[in-house]
């Protein structure tokens, strides 16, 4: 089942076209992970996905209804959807633990009771593996801070979860650590994933299908086990560092 | 960017302000609960000391400044008129203003312009909440019910210092330099007092908020832009009090 489906997308800044003629869809329970050398739009792509940057042309379409990404009431409805792992968690310095992964709780549904609203937070806790509600963002680690945030983007239980270099910045360990957690998410719960990173242990570990962005589009859009079989010699030297280009 | 598109972007972060804050006191919602106490306490209390402590020392210099040229003419009477008329109307919410965008307003632009880079105001967004509300209306809330407070205190404190030296320097009893003040001023003057001090609470939130929002993304931007709110802030309260002597006067 389709998550989200893109239709001829066009994204860019004003006049600037940085990919063109996009055409995908997002299946339901998989990650997707979108992949490009540096400055090849996959952060466009994914601002445009989640909202933050309407396309230039084309349509997105979320659980078969079209964003339309002029209206407020449409982006809400996206952003009700969807949660958001970023790149540097982007959790809020100011609030606790708790209070950043309750957030959205307290601001769409003031009106639940505390106990609901505690035994969901702590439901969500519990399934990133993180304790220590209390502490502030800049008492943890970089790892504990990326759980705290996944925590956050799945509180609601948005159809899918969209993640900016969900391991950047992080050692070996706690990026196997925090991919595990992913694949776990996905497997016991269903989570769908879209990710954007560079980082080639973490997507052989997480991808059930890559998108390969290059030269203004989709180059290549498969199943990850396909790569080590691709002939494409862009392809072997991206992901198997053979050849040169 | 030209100045003309800078202006309507300040504009429009202005009315959306209005249109946030009215909403949020109708319908009660958007904003985290606790965060108006939170405001009231980081731009109130702390606030108290610095504000005292400068209209004080300006009440003592005005009054020593104007002391000396009214003794030229045997005016010394009219030391308690001048002070009461010019701190109430005019120095008092001046130095607030300014205050006020030098501690409040530095601080919510760092603070919005460090969220801004750290990609919590997107964040704020993809939660389905709206940045400009969830942030400013608390602080706009919280300047509200702060000013008329601050207002008071530095009224009465800045007077004070108009008695110290009346006292010291002239040798007039306070009780009579105080019957003084009270004869000159009238309701109006601590009305406009307040309201000018008001207007200059919610330019400085509104300026500090503008320059942290639009901030040139980047670390040293955020330097950059908490200096500009300072300036902007400024700038504009001496403008609108420009606007205030016009109309008042």
């Amino acid at each position: 089942m389709e998550i989200i489906r893109v239709s001829d997308l066009v994204v860019g800044y004003g006049s600037i076209v940085v990919l063109r003629g996009l055409n995908f869809a997002i299946d339901k329970g998989r990650i997707t992970v979108i992949i490009g050398e540096s400055g090849s739009g996959k952060s466009t792509l994914l601002k445009t996905l989640i909202g933050l940057m309407p396309p230039l042309e084309g349509d997105v379409f979320i659980a078969g209804e079209r964003v339309d990404f002029g209206s407020e009431r449409d982006l809400m409805k996206l952003y009700r959807r969807i949660g958001v792992l970023y790149q540097n968690s982007a959790l809020l310095n100011s609030l606790s633990l708790y209070a950043n992964v309750a957030l959205p709780i307290r601001i769409h549904h003031p009106d639940w009771p505390k106990k609901r609203e505690d035994a969901l937070v702590r439901t969500m806790l519990e399934r990133v593996g993180l304790f220590g509600e209390d502490k502030y963002p800049f008492e943890l680690s970089g790892g504990m801070r990326k759980r705290a945030a996944l925590a956050r983007a799945m509180i609601l239980e948005p159809d899918l979860i969209l993640c900016d270099e969900p391991s950047s910045g992080l050692d070996p360990i706690t990026s196997a650590g925090l991919d595990n957690l992913l694949l776990e998410l996905k497997t016991n719960h269903g989570v769908t994933f879209v990710a954007v990173t560079h980082e080639l242990r973490s997507i052989a570990r997480i991808a059930d299908r890559v998108l390969v962005i290059r030269g203004e589009t989709i180059y290549y859009d498969g199943e990850y086990a396909d790569l080590a079989v691709s002939a494409d010699p862009y392809i072997r030297t991206f992901f198997l560092r053979e050849g040169d280009l | 960017m030209r100045l003309r598109d800078e202006v309507r972007r300040f504009f429009s972060l202005l009315t959306d302000e209005i249109f946030y804050t009215f909403q949020y006191l109708l319908r009660r919602r958007g904003i985290l609960p606790g965060e108006i106490v939170h405001q009231l306490y980081s731009m109130g209390y702390r606030s108290f000391p610095i504000i005292c402590l400068i209209t004080f020392l300006i009440g003592v210099t005005i009054s020593l400044t104007s002391v000396a040229q009214l003794r030229l003419f045997g005016a010394d009477i009219y030391l308690a008129d001048l002070i009461g008329i010019a701190m109430i109307t005019e120095l008092v919410p001046l130095m607030i203003g300014i205050m006020l965008a030098g501690k409040i307003g530095a601080s919510i632009t760092a603070e919005i312009a460090t969220m801004k880079v750290m990609d919590e105001i997107d964040a704020l967004t993809t939660m389905g909440i709206v940045p400009e509300r969830f942030l400013m209306v608390p602080r706009i809330i919280a300047i509200t019910l702060v000013v008329p407070l601050l207002v008071a205190l530095a009224d009465f404190v800045g007077i004070f210092g108009g008695v110290l030296v009346a006292r010291l320097a002239v040798g007039m009893p306070p009780s009579a330099f105080l019957r003084e003040v009270f004869t000159v001023l009238t309701l109006h003057d601590f009305a406009v007092g307040l309201v000018k001090s008001l207007v200059f609470g919610w330019t400085v939130v509104v300026a500090a908020g503008y320059k942290g929002f639009f901030i040139e993304r980047g670390a040293e931007g955020v330097g950059k832009a908490t200096t500009e709110s300072v300036v902007l802030s400024i700038a504009l309260i001496i403008g609108i009090d420009c606007v205030f002597a016009f109309v008042l006067y």
